[in-house]
């Protein structure tokens, strides 16, 4: 087991140290995905992995939101500050929602899952939902809704487990632009709500900016940190999906971080800029 | 928000009256023709075109139907094969999609077993027929073993299959959210096999009436396939075309009865 480089510090949401991890193909050889990852993700921090399709960030998801078990390293889910254990919910670019249960139900899944749904369990997901809009269709299947208002639905879900953390995997990719804007900014708005923290796996540059506090790129194989970028953006007013890709430093930032996905793909060797 | 769902609910009303003004058309043409048919062929038998002796005639149909009526008969051998059918449709595909779907528990003990279940549903169940006459006799029993046997192994492979092929990424959401494998199954499982169940239930009502109507042809006392058999052997054509007309019936009445079950228990596939 690798020693974590850095520091990690304290009341982190989510820990991932030295973290070794591939698989064997049927012919018994030993890929390795990752090699000694290092990184930390904060209260209420948005973070975003990106790297090209390939680079394992989806597995990388499964080990963080426990479906799969690392081989080597450490991944450790932050305790909440009463010191109670934290919870991880993840959402997909797939809504997942069950085509036999009405909107409210699909809403409500995850506690269901774990405990009885109490009186105040549901009126918090009405109000979850009124918030985004659902109130009109509480009782209506998922068939009957658009892709933005199911993947709201989704988020829904996500959110009234409690998460300490959310993982999220490309969770907007498959939605129109205006649409996708506007679940970024439900997402952004968490850190402020809720103090949810946020890691946000995705190929898309511009999301990963306009949405994080950091952005870490990952690239080889197996895939290391090439770089972790601090997103700072001085936009004009509150920041949101809109003002983020409007601030100035956002062409700087996309530059550097498209810049590291390309070197990475030519020599392999990754460099940071 | 509102706006979009009704315009979206308005989108679909409309082809859907259109659906069923097709629905409509289509079955004022299957009469028509049905009925031209009838008649052609009582005017053929009439003339003596075809050998009504042979053939049988719609009147003839009608008076084998009367004298079954007052010789008391008939209803008592319809009664026999719907409670036969039924028993044997209800606990054979019920049995086997309850072990269908327990075996998604255990999933090596569910390939042995879906292995013996390929091969049950390979032999040709009617050719068991004179081994179960053998073992449970000529009265109802045999012919609830025979339907049922005919309906297990289809019920047991399909629900089954459907557990096995339950969408991978929801099987993981609900593992995200740590519930364990009794809440997947009646949460996930069960209601995603539903559609799969209905299906095979309404495969399996032809099965069950073959099962019961050829058991009844090896050895009975009472049912349609008693009388068809009889009044076959003696050239009786029109009380052999009565029994197949009610059983046609009863076929069309069962899929009926699954079919209402089925929007009522998955209203979420209608109601969209």
């Amino acid at each position: 087991m690798a020693a974590p480089s850095s520091q990690p510090e304290a009341g982190a949401r989510l820990i991932v140290a030295g973290l070794n991890h591939g698989f064997e193909s049927d012919d018994g050889v030993q890929t390795a995905l990752f090699s000694s990852l290092n990184f930390s993700v904060g209260p209420a921090e948005i973070v975003s992995i990106v790297g090209r399709s390939g680079a394992g960030k989806s597995t990388l998801f499964n080990l963080i939101s426990g479906l799969l078990t690392a081989q080597a390293g450490r991944i450790e889910i932050g305790a909440r500050p009463d010191g109670t254990r934290g919870r991880i919910a993840y959402m997909l670019q797939k809504d997942l929602l069950m085509p036999w249960r009405s909107v409210l139900q699909n809403a409500l899944l995850g506690i269901e899952l774990y405990r009885k749904v109490t009186r105040a369990d549901i009126d918090r997901a009405r109000d979850m939902l009124a918030r985004y809009g659902l109130t009109s269709v509480l009782d209506a299947y998922p068939q009957a809704l658009s892709g933005g208002m199911r993947q709201r639905v989704a988020l829904t879900r996500t959110l009234l487990v409690d998460p300490t953390l959310v993982l999220l995997d490309e969770p907007f990719s498959a939605l129109d632009y205006e649409t996708r804007l506007a679940l970024e900014d439900d997402v952004m708005s968490l850190r402020q709500s809720t103090g949810t923290s946020v890691v946000l796996v995705t190929h898309d540059i511009e999301e990963a900016i306009a949405m994080s506090d950091r952005v870490i790129l990952l690239g080889g194989r197996p895939a290391r940190i090439e770089d972790s970028v601090d997103v700072k953006l001085s936009t004009q007013g509150p920041r949101t999906a809109v003002s983020a890709r409007e601030a100035p430093e956002f062409r700087t930032l996309h530059k550097r971080i498209w810049g590291g996905l390309r070197s990475n793909t030519i020599h392999h060797a990754g460099a940071s800029t | 928000m509102s706006d979009a769902v009704i315009s979206a609910g308005a989108a679909r009303r409309r082809p859907r009256a259109k659906r069923l003004k097709g629905r409509a058309a289509t079955g004022t043409v299957v009469t028509l023709i049905m009925v031209a048919l009838v008649v052609f062929w009582q005017v053929a038998a009439g003339h003596a075109w075809i050998n009504g002796q042979l053939f049988g005639s719609p009147l003839g149909i009608y008076k084998a139907a009367d004298i079954g009526l007052t010789q008391g008969t008939l209803i008592p051998d319809t009664l026999t094969t719907l409670i036969e059918t039924v028993l044997g449709l209800v606990i054979g595909s019920g049995l086997g999609i309850a072990l269908g779907l327990l075996l998604w528990f255990v999933p090596r003990i569910a390939g042995v077993t879906e292995g013996f279940a390929v091969i049950l549903n390979s032999i040709p169940k009617i050719a068991l027929g004179p081994l179960i006459v053998i073992w449970f006799g000529s009265d109802m029993t045999s012919k609830v073993w025979l339907a049922g046997i005919s309906t297990f192994a289809v019920a047991m492979i399909s629900s089954c299959a459907a557990a096995r092929e339950v969408d991978v990424d929801l099987l993981n959401l609900f593992r995200s959210f740590n519930a364990k494998p009794g809440m997947i199954f009646r949460k996930l499982i069960v209601p995603g096999a539903l559609p799969w169940i209905f299906s095979t239930l309404r495969v399996n009502i032809g099965f069950a009436l073959i099962g019961a109507v050829v058991g009844e042809y090896i050895a009975s006392q009472s049912g349609l396939g008693h009388a068809v058999f009889v009044a076959g052997s003696l050239f009786d054509l029109n009380t052999v075309w009565l029994g197949i007309i009610i059983l046609t019936l009863m076929a069309t009445l069962l899929s009926w009865i699954v079919q209402l079950a089925e929007n009522r228990i998955i209203s979420w596939k209608t109601k969209r």
